[in-house]
């Protein structure tokens, strides 16, 4: 694959978060990211799910068994808005593993920066620009910014100075 | 526009499988076609080779980018006007 910079492949990610907020016709905070992979889209019905383990080496993992639907393996004792990070930050490798992503060749673009790759889908994912501009125009500051998403203080931080 | 009409195709092709096999399919006219591409512009996009929908997509994205950037001019002051500040700015000169 030809090599691409990284402003050209954060906009990849952020128009893959924003496919699937269109989708699911997200018009306010927080996210649904968890009836995400529940319900996914059809195209993708076979390949995501969410499992709870007890576990305390990660807070979340993406793990496809060969021949297997996918799952993210998420930690039981997370705070919520830990828990809905993490799932946003593993949905990434669930779409680049899932047969369609595999069809869109999202591996060859995305698998080489995975985790930096991940963490910004999942913040544009769970703070998409829309709702981030109308949480703006309606005066929202950047205290309570987190808060409002339901997203990890530092994230929230992370967000508010991608733009 | 045209950025926007590639976002929209992006973000849509994440969900919509049939962006994606038409595009397998070497249909990338039907595959941008309706999008508000300048006829210029929708040349060059389905002239571009790509061995996955992804790479199309970031090939596009220079495409466009590069299309919508605002076109450089080189500013030239009149000779006249350009004289006569040099001369006026070197007299200042001269006297400081």
């Amino acid at each position: 694959m030809i090599p691409f910079s990284r402003e050209e492949r954060e906009w990849f990610l952020r128009n893959l978060a924003r496919g699937l907020v269109e989708y699911y016709r997200t018009s306010e905070p927080p996210v649904a990211v968890e009836e995400m992979l529940n319900q996914p889209p059809p195209v993708y019905d076979a390949d995501f799910g969410v499992v709870d383990m007890y576990s305390s080496l990660w807070d979340a993992t993406f793990a496809r068994p060969p021949t297997h639907r996918g799952s993210i393996f998420v930690r039981i004792d997370l705070a919520p808005e830990d828990r809905r990070y993490a799932l946003a930050r593993e949905m990434l490798s669930a779409l680049i593993t899932s047969k369609h992503g595999r069809a869109m060749g999202l591996s060859d673009l995305l698998l080489p920066h995975l985790r930096d790759s991940a963490e910004y889908f999942a913040r544009y994912l769970l703070v998409p620009d829309d709702l981030l501009q109308a949480y703006r125009n309606q005066g929202g500051m950047n205290h309570g910014f987190a808060e409002h998403f339901q997203i990890p203080a530092g994230v929230g931080a992370v967000r508010w100075a991608d733009d | 526009m045209s950025m926007q009409a590639l976002n929209q195709l992006v973000a849509r092709s994440i969900v919509d499988p049939t962006i994606v096999k038409a595009f397998s399919a070497g249909q990338v006219d039907e595959v941008i076609s309706g999008l508000e591409f300048a006829p210029e512009l929708r040349l060059r996009i389905g002239e571009l080779e790509a061995g996955s929908w992804t790479e199309f997509a970031m090939l596009a994205y220079r495409v466009v980018k590069a299309a919508e950037e605002p076109v450089r001019r080189i500013e030239l002051p009149s000779p006249a006007e350009g004289l006569g500040d040099d001369q006026e700015r070197t007299g200042k000169e001269q006297v400081a």
